[in-house]
């Protein structure tokens, strides 16, 4: 053990939960993978975790014109679950793309769309970090920054979101549903993420004691589209993205009707390419168009000294994501 | 609120008792909820089996099924197993499978180390009970969640494949047969089993538990604050030591005249990481909340070499000038006056940063003092350099320290320098108790030794008939704090810069520069993997331009017996790299005719390319005496027991070196009863480093098993080529039509209860380099080439490696399947080298920002062995431990730049540095 001690008790039910997970100190846990880490490095200090995973949270089916992936279904069972496999093959190959098969058989939806950074002076002990500790510094700003967030970062933060699984979710128009004290909210996936500003430590607009109940993807966010998860990192398997492209597509008459481009490890939550989008609806698909949809794309992305790099394999990657689905190989 | 009656739902820090299903028994521990599975099987259930490697789910060492899935048990706390059933390697004993797996690992060879094979069974077993024929890609992404440094992989794919083979086949051996054979490991069983007993599996129960503060800063002043009061005020902690309370010699080092490293640091530490001070406490004490009384005063560190040679950089070591530790230098021929006239010259810079060991296993271990004899069980490469070291820091005669080698899961170099001995023993010293440590993982990575950044510049020119006629090296060497290896390292690289070929005009420099970086020491090939890929990668520019094959090119430069080498030493026989580049040529034009062909095939973006280098590699110490005594007797029931003290770190001494003495004496080698390292029983054999163990105690064994058949037969008044047997306490043989024979059980026991014994020591010839590095540095060389097939993903600067073919002359195999695991974890080795490690100080102290290769980062290899006789090793056979790594970076390299135009010089080429490579080519 190398965090300091805590108190630990299961939650009767999401009421229970929700009641207590609004303390100060309190955190919920599910599959702990993320926390336990963060826990033994001395990062996070919580004084009371409460466990979630028992709740029942963990059911994937359809509900309406919704896939429901509950919070605490585990990567595994999601990756392999036959509707998400035959309808929405994005997330499987999003999840597959993911951490290992042990971790995966212990992590859980919403842990992963929680998870933080993987900024080496956030998870290192006595390193200057503003997300760990406002007003502390930011050690990536001069220090190596080759993983450093290309979008949405500021002057006290330039780490980026690891999750695979939230860049298929986003571009599959995900939303997820909350439970808080005054009730049930939902909220699309993409306003779950907060931008850094000045209050790098806080990841997400969700209010204390808030839970994630389960993850909604609507049916048609996949029925007739084209989609896949591009992910680039130094390592075979069992590594964090360097950077991720999930482009979805809808092709009607030989045009494109729907596009959405995001990408993951180039900010500090899922990043939508709203420009890129732009340029692909209403055109061929056809690599001409994907390159001009790319470079606007990435244009205006202000990189550090060393993640310009970034840049030019973002624009590539999404060229070669949109062409991978657009010939289907 | 809700409790949870089975958990107890505990207060802080509260142990409940709890009930779990292990291995299919309820087994009740008392456990606060915050408790991690490892720790509850290792320390409450005795279950040390499951391994803890980084503590982090980033290795999976610790892989365990929690109904029936693969988890890391890392990271599962006790609260959450209510109502599980766990299965732990020790479980797979009684299951027909898990059985089944085991027996194929041993068939196979897939456990080396053995401290990933838990995990990696757990893992396959978790795999089969799913997908009970799984193809070769689902085994590989079963197990990508468990690293392993030692194997390469491609045995454990194939033991996992080969389940269930139908008849499989046991190699025994009978006398006399024993080298050449692939027989099991001799310590394979207990590695298959979880039982194999490493660094952190056996301390006592009331063993004092060891924390040590380390200096978070490259260089930093400090002072400490009460410390008396710091340990009266805290109850559970015992003992405070620092370097005051060391009685002996504050200062350790592997080259005894250069020890410049303190056990603690006395006024200022000079790398993150080095440290000040130790806390003895109790077991169960929770020390992750003290706050331990010392203050610090960052200093400004010299994080590089050009800074630390800078004229006005202050010094690291004030009798060292100019930060230099050490230099090397080999000179022979006319550079000066070669190079302007040869038809072709190429030249570059190139650099390399910090590589990490990262052998799973964390440096652990265990000491007590008994009788005033200070015990230490340690996990170490170098059992009596670790007692004279600890002579010196407790100012005792040697003989008052014992050093007993635990398992050793994995060492590559790092577990040569002294770890956690000193701890231990001024810990057991003090408080009269058992005591034990365990590094955490950022505590090993960021206090052990690394391989030595390098800034190489080199030049080599060729004749226009393609032959090598001149070579310039020019060698800066970062070796951090402190001096380790650092010498060794400067020392055998201008020696080994020229590669495998005759190069009559030759000028090598090497300069070993200390910075605040951690301390460089010993990492498979002691420099020579950075110098290789220079010389290398520029043989390809010259063979390029001059419009020669690039094979063909390292063939016609091939040193052969009886040429010079660079040091102007001449080999008589033994020199098989024109054999192993031979053998190369058939793979090579297959591989070439694949890649045109893909490249015809394929979209613009995937280039594929091929790649070739060789190397040679000098086994045992430079210029140095560095002899191996090994000892062998029989005992009076006719048993044969070996004292071999070339500890096994994986790599297969204990087998091979049993499988030379059974020959020699001509026994079955399954009658070899085994003793391994221990200071105070088997003789000095020396360290297991510089690929020596095969060769020079290999060397030992055979004499001693010589001199031990020698001896019986004299006994039996028999000539030296009769055959004898031992049927039980006596020893017959049929000599000449006469039957014969001595009843053991008469003979006088000695102290080892042995009846007959043979003590034998083998020193390898070498002689001192004069002022031009002119001499006889090593007996024996081995020599090796690789072959690599890759594509390079030009939208993303991916690379993928697709096929290996590895030639290796190793003079003799003692153990076919024991080389090709040499060979193959070396390649693995050179893979992390060329594409993905980086050790950034303070920065990567774990082992998912430090990335080494996982089971899908390496490709297929197909091993040729070359056996070109050596003359002086023994059976003829020489070392390949370091010789396999060499190779595989400089032809990744040259791969790279075949299939797209690049020249990578600064490894890793990682995605970054490639695409950044091609945006260049194709913006010039």
């Amino acid at each position: 053990m190398s965090g300091v001690a805590f108190a630990y008790s299961r939650a009767a039910d999401v009421a229970d939960a929700v009641a207590r997970g609004g303390a100060p100190g309190a955190a919920f846990v599910a599959g702990g993978t993320d926390l336990l880490q963060l826990w033994k490095a001395g990062r996070a200090t919580p004084t009371e975790l409460i466990d979630v995973y028992g709740l029942g949270l963990d059911g994937i089916g359809v509900d309406g014109d919704e896939l429901s992936i509950g919070a605490t279904a585990r990567l595994s069972d999601v990756a392999r679950h036959p509707f998400v496999v035959d309808q929405h093959p994005l997330i499987a190959e999003a999840v597959l793309a993911s951490a290992s098969g042990q971790i995966r058989n212990m992590a859980t939806v919403g842990g992963n769309l929680l998870q933080r950074t993987r900024c080496p002076y956030f998870r290192t002990a006595g390193m200057a970090c503003n997300k760990h500790r406002p007003g502390s510094g930011c050690g990536a700003l001069d220090g190596e920054d080759r993983h450093a967030a290309l979008f949405g970062a500021g002057s006290s933060c330039v780490a980026t979101h690891p999750s695979d699984l939230a860049v298929a979710l986003v571009a599959l128009d995900a939303t997820v549903e909350v439970s808080g004290a005054r009730g049930v909210r939902r909220v699309g996936l993409s306003e779950l993420y907060r931008l850094p500003g000045e209050r790098p430590d806080v990841d997400t607009t969700l209010a204390a004691g808030e839970l994630i109940t389960r993850v909604l993807v609507p049916r048609a966010a996949s029925i007739g589209r084209l989609a896949t998860y591009v992910k680039v990192r130094d390592r075979a398997s069992f590594e964090f993205a360097l950077l991720s492209v999930a482009a979805v597509i809808r092709i009607d008459a030989g045009t494109i009707v729907h596009a959405r481009l995001v990408c993951g490890g180039v900010a500090p939550a899922p990043w939508r390419l709203p420009a890129g989008e732009a340029l692909l609806i209403g055109q061929k698909p056809e690599r001409g168009v994907f390159t001009v949809a790319a470079a606007a794309a990435v244009e205006g992305a202000p990189p550090l000294p060393g993640n310009s790099f970034k840049v030019e394999l973002l624009r590539r990657a999404l060229v070669r994501t949109l062409t991978t689905i657009a010939t289907g190989s | 609120m809700s409790n949870d009656v089975a958990d107890g739902a505990a207060a802080v820090d509260g142990a409940v008792l709890r009930t779990v299903l292990v291995n299919g028994i309820a087994a009740s521990f008392e456990a606060p909820p915050a408790t991690v599975l490892t720790e509850v099987l290792r320390e409450e259930l005795g279950l040390t089996g499951t391994k803890v490697g980084c503590s982090a789910g980033d290795c999976g060492a610790c892989t365990v099924m929690i109904d029936r899935a693969a988890v890391c048990a890392c990271m599962v706390p006790v609260g959450r197993l209510a109502g599980t059933s766990i299965t732990t390697v020790e479980g797979l004993t009684g299951d027909e499978l898990g059985e089944r797996l085991q027996a194929s690992f041993l068939r196979h060879a897939a456990a080396q180390c053995g401290f990933c094979t838990p995990g990696v069974l757990m893992a396959a077993r978790a795999l089969l009970g799913t997908n009970r024929q799984p193809t070769r890609q689902q085994v590989m992404d079963g197990l990508g969640g468990v690293l392993c440094r030692c194997t390469g992989y491609q045995a454990i794919i194939a033991a996992v494949l080969d389940v269930d083979a139908a008849d499989p086949v046991t190699v025994r051996p009978t006398s006399g047969k024993a080298v050449g054979a692939s027989i099991e490991r001799v310590d394979g069983r207990v590695k298959v089993a979880g039982t194999d007993v490493f660094g952190d599996d056996d301390a006592p129960d009331d063993a004092l538990v060891i924390h040590v503060i380390r200096s978070p800063f490259a260089r930093a002043a400090f002072t400490f604050c009460d410390l008396e009061s710091f340990v009266s005020e805290n109850d559970g902690i015992t003992a405070v030591l620092t370097a005051r309370d060391v009685p002996g010699v504050n200062r350790f080092g592997v080259i005894a005249p250069l020890a410049d490293q303190p056990v603690f640091a006395e006024h200022e530490t000079r790398f993150a990481g080095e440290a000040v001070a130790a806390v003895v406490v109790l077991p169960g004490f929770d020390f992750s909340s003290i706050e331990f009384p010392v203050v610090w005063a960052a200093l400004n560190p010299l994080t590089s070499p050009a800074l630390a040679l800078h004229p006005a950089a202050e010094l690291v070591h004030t009798d060292r000038p100019a930060n230099v530790l050490v230099e090397g230098f080999v000179q022979t021929g006319d550079v000066d006056a070669v190079m302007p006239s040869c038809a072709a010259v190429a030249s570059a810079e190139f650099d390399s940063p910090f590589v990490e060991h990262a052998y799973i296993e964390p440096e652990a271990g265990w000491a007590e003092v008994i009788d005033g004899l200070v015990v230490i069980h340690v996990t170490t490469q170098s059992a009596y350099m670790d007692r004279a070291s600890m002579a010196e820091i407790l100012g005792v005669a040697e003989h008052r320290v014992r050093i007993v080698p635990t398992a050793v899961g994995g060492g590559f170099g790092g577990k040569l320098d002294l770890s956690v001995q000193p701890f231990l023993a001024l810990a057991a010293l003090r408080t009269g108790q058992p005591v034990r440590i365990t590094y955490s993982r950022a505590e090993s990575m960021a206090s052990t030794t690394k391989r030595h950044p390098s800034k190489l510049s080199v030049s080599i020119g060729a004749d226009s008939n393609g032959r090598v006629t001149a070579m310039s090296f020019e060698g800066v060497f970062d070796t951090g704090a402190y001096a380790s290896w650092g010498p060794t390292v400067a020392n055998r690289v201008p020696i080994h810069a020229s590669g495998p070929y005759f190069i009559p005009n030759y000028r090598a420099h090497s300069t070993a520069v200390h910075t605040n970086g951690p301390p460089s020491g010993a990492f498979r090939g002691f420099g020579v993997p950075q110098a290789a890929i220079a010389q290398e990668t520029l043989f390809d520019e010259l063979a390029g331009r001059l419009g020669i094959d690039r094979l063909e090119f390292r063939i016609l430069n091939a040193l052969t017996a009886g040429q010079r080498t660079v040091t102007g030493h001449v080999l008589e026989g033994g020199v098989g790299i024109r054999d192993c580049l031979e053998a190369l040529r058939g793979p090579w034009a297959d591989a070439l005719t694949r890649a045109q062909s893909l490249n015809r095939a394929n979209d613009r973006r995937h280039r594929s390319g091929i790649g070739v280098a060789g190397i040679w590699y000098g086994c045992g110490n430079t210029s140095l005496s560095n002899p191996s005594t090994i000892k062998v007797g029989v005992r009076s029931d006719g048993s044969v027991v070996l004292h071999q003290g070339a500890i096994d770190i994986g790599q297969g001494s204990n087998t091979v070196i049993s499988q030379i003495v059974a020959d020699a004496i001509g026994i079955e080698v399954h009658r070899v009863l085994l003793r391994s390292a221990d200071t105070s029983i088997t003789p000095d054999a020396g360290k297991t480093s510089a690929s020596r163990q095969t060769y020079v105690s290999g060397m030992a064994a055979y004499l001693a098993g010589v001199s031990l058949r020698a001896k019986l037969l004299a006994m039996l008044d028999a000539s030296f080529d009769s055959e004898f047997v031992f049927d039980a306490g006596v020893l017959r043989c049929h000599s000449d039509g006469v039957a014969r024979s001595v009843d053991l059980r008469r003979l006088p026991v000695d102290a080892d209860g042995f009846v007959v014994v043979a003590v034998e020591s083998y020193d390898p010839p070498t002689t001192a380099l004069d002022h031009n590095g002119q001499g006889t540095p090593y007996a024996v060389f081995g020599y090796g080439a690789q072959l690599i097939e890759l594509s390079v993903d030009t939208a993303t600067g991916r690379v993928q490696l697709h096929r290996v073919v590895a030639a290796y002359d190793v003079g003799k195999a003692i153990n076919p399947q024991l080389v090709v695991g040499q060979i193959e974890g070396g390649i693995a080795q050179g893979i992390g080298l060329a594409l993905l490690e980086e050790y950034l100080p303070g920065r990567t102290n774990n082992l998912h920002d430090y990335l080494i290769p996982t089971i899908g980062d390496v490709p297929p290899i197909e091993t040729i062995i070359v056996e070109t006789h050596d003359p002086v090793g023994p059976y003829g056979a020489k070392g390949v431990g370091e010789h396999s790594l060499i190779p595989t970076a400089p032809a990744i390299l040259n791969a790279i730049h075949h299939a797209c135009g690049i020249r990578i010089r600064s490894v890793p080429a990682t995605p970054t540095k490639v695409l950044a490579a091609i945006l260049k080519r194709g913006a010039a």
